[in-house]
């Protein structure tokens, strides 16, 4: 797994463009949320722009990159050429994704603790850090799933974007309106639980064993992720 | 030669759907052998190749590797090196960084160095692949396949996109791994090549084997040919003999010496030239056409 570690991780800095679409825009992004936090804690909490740029990252970063890559190593042959080596199909997808994963949360840990700096410190660093740890899980299955619906990296664009506008969608709903009313909907969709338990983690003020039935959901779209990643996912180009 | 079976393949079946791509193939390849799987386009080469390098699942029967399951890959791939089709790089990683990647996950030990001389492309090391032209790219596939000097090597159409000199260099270094006792299974189109090189060839017509043998054997199952040219009017010649237009005559024989005196005798006889006069054995693309006329 190392092996393929290195080697993606070398491809990411060495491509620009990859570069600039997948870790620069989201960084971005962030940036302008964390100079307007002021106007974004009105409209939410510290916790809505936290949770808003923990999926930012991870939609555009982390899964969009994650399908992209896939897809393209795919269709050059690449995934095959993997498996024509003794590396075992798990280590393969591990080396694979790992890198976007750890630049992701490298970045997300960087960002907020920028807007902690500028702003107030989270109430609960471990209960943020589980919630980014598992909305990377859910977001690294929905990206194997997806991948396996993806025939190119230009059709990347296109599959990746209900996932992607989905999140950051209820992100901002769930960090916005709160989960007073439509409770049991905006938890089960995707994000809605994780951006709950990211608020609740910064601002504080809830039970932490209440904040942990939290991640409930959200482990519950990891393991529907991997099993439709295991249904979806192909290692070679359809014939 | 060593007799130790590599590779068994028994009674296997690869399907698609409806589509039977593999019917009930059964053979072996012996350790430190040379051999050659050829067949019409759709013969099932492919099919029958990637179940046994693991790639893909036989519907039925059984494929034994080194006595091991091929999907067994972490117990058999560091004794395999496979040289795919398509290339299968990534286009930012150099050359000398694809043979290292693709080096170590094969759990064998060789320095890039090394390999790269053996291929020719030492100097383009830190090439970028994108930047390789297509032969180029088929040498980077035969140095990763070669990587570590495996015991087995597949080598699936090895020489397509090669300069003649590269071919030359290719062949040499796969001859000198067999004088260390590696096992080849080679797919081509280039029959002179499978000619030359393979010690059995195991010929595919429609997913299943029309024919297996050394190429004598293979070669022995048709005629020799003489091919000459008579002015009109010639007298009866002394063989039967197929005329095919333009004064060309075609002679089928299983003893071409024998009917290659007669026939030079009787033109001597006749004072005749025989003109643009061809004699040989069959060679194997005779063979192959026979069985795509089947």
């Amino acid at each position: 797994m190392l092996p393929i570690f290195l080697s993606e991780l070398t491809q990411i800095f060495r491509n620009r463009s990859v570069l600039i679409t997948s870790f620069v825009m989201p960084i971005a992004v962030s940036a302008f949320f964390l100079y307007q936090h002021d106007l974004f804690t009105q409209i939410g909490s510290l916790g809505y722009i936290a949770a808003i740029v923990m999926f930012t990252v991870c939609a555009f970063g982390l899964y969009a990159s994650s399908v992209t890559t896939l897809a393209s190593r795919r269709q050059n042959l690449f995934l095959k050429r993997l498996r024509s080596t003794a590396a075992g199909d798990a280590g393969i997808l591990a080396g694979l994704v790992l890198p976007a994963t750890a630049i992701a949360l490298v970045q997300v840990t960087a960002i907020m603790a920028v807007l902690a700096a500028v702003t107030t410190a989270p109430d609960n660093i471990v209960l943020l850090a589980l919630a980014v740890v598992t909305t990377a899980a859910m977001m690294v299955g929905l990206a194997l799933a997806t991948a396996g619906l993806t025939n190119s990296p230009e059709h990347a664009q296109v599959t990746t974007l209900p996932v992607c506008l989905g999140v950051v969608a209820v992100a901002s709903w769930v960090g916005i309106s709160g989960t007073e009313d439509l409770t049991l909907l905006k938890r089960l969709l995707p994000g809605g639980a994780a951006t709950e338990l990211v608020v609740n983690a910064w601002t504080g003020g809830v039970a932490t064993t209440d904040s942990l039935l939290l991640l409930a959901p959200t482990l519950a779209w990891v393991f529907l992720a991997a099993v439709l990643a295991s249904r979806l996912f192909r290692w070679e180009p359809r014939r | 030669m060593p007799t130790t079976p590599v590779i068994e393949v028994e009674g296997l079946n690869v399907t698609y759907g409806d589509f039977h791509a593999v019917q009930d193939l059964s053979f072996h390849v012996r350790r430190g052998e040379l051999y050659a799987l050829l067949g019409t386009n759709g013969a099932g080469k492919t099919s029958t190749l990637e179940t046994i390098e693991g790639h893909r699942t036989a519907t039925s029967g059984t494929v034994r590797v080194f006595g091991q399951s091929p999907a067994d890959r972490s117990a058999v791939r560091p004794k395999m090196g496979i040289m795919l089709q398509d290339s299968g790089f990534t286009p930012d990683l150099t050359v000398a960084e694809s043979v290292r990647l693709v080096g170590a996950l094969t759990r064998r030990t060789d320095r890039v160095d090394r390999v790269l001389d053996v291929v020719d492309l030492t100097r383009k090391a830190d090439t970028k692949v994108s930047q390789l032209s297509g032969g180029e790219k088929r040498r980077l596939d035969f140095a990763t396949a070669v990587y570590g000097t495996p015991e087995l090597v597949f080598l699936d159409e090895p020489t397509t996109g090669l300069d003649i000199q590269s071919r030359d260099d290719l062949w040499s270094t796969v001859d000198k791994m067999r004088e260390t006792g590696t096992t080849v299974v080679l797919t081509t189109h280039y029959l002179e090549e499978a000619q030359q090189h393979a010690d059995r060839i195991g010929l595919m017509h429609r997913g299943r084997f029309h024919r297996e043998g050394t190429v004598a054997e293979l070669t022995r199952t048709l005629p020799s040919v003489i091919r000459f040219g008579l002015p009109a009017p010639a007298p009866a010649l002394p063989l039967q003999a197929t005329r095919e237009g333009d004064g060309r005559y075609l002679v089928e024989t299983f003893e071409l010496q024998k009917a290659m005196s007669a026939l030079l005798r009787w033109a001597e006889d006749h004072g005749l030239e025989l003109r643009d006069l061809e004699a040989g054995p069959t060679r194997l693309d005779d063979v192959f056409r026979a069985i795509g006329n089947a």
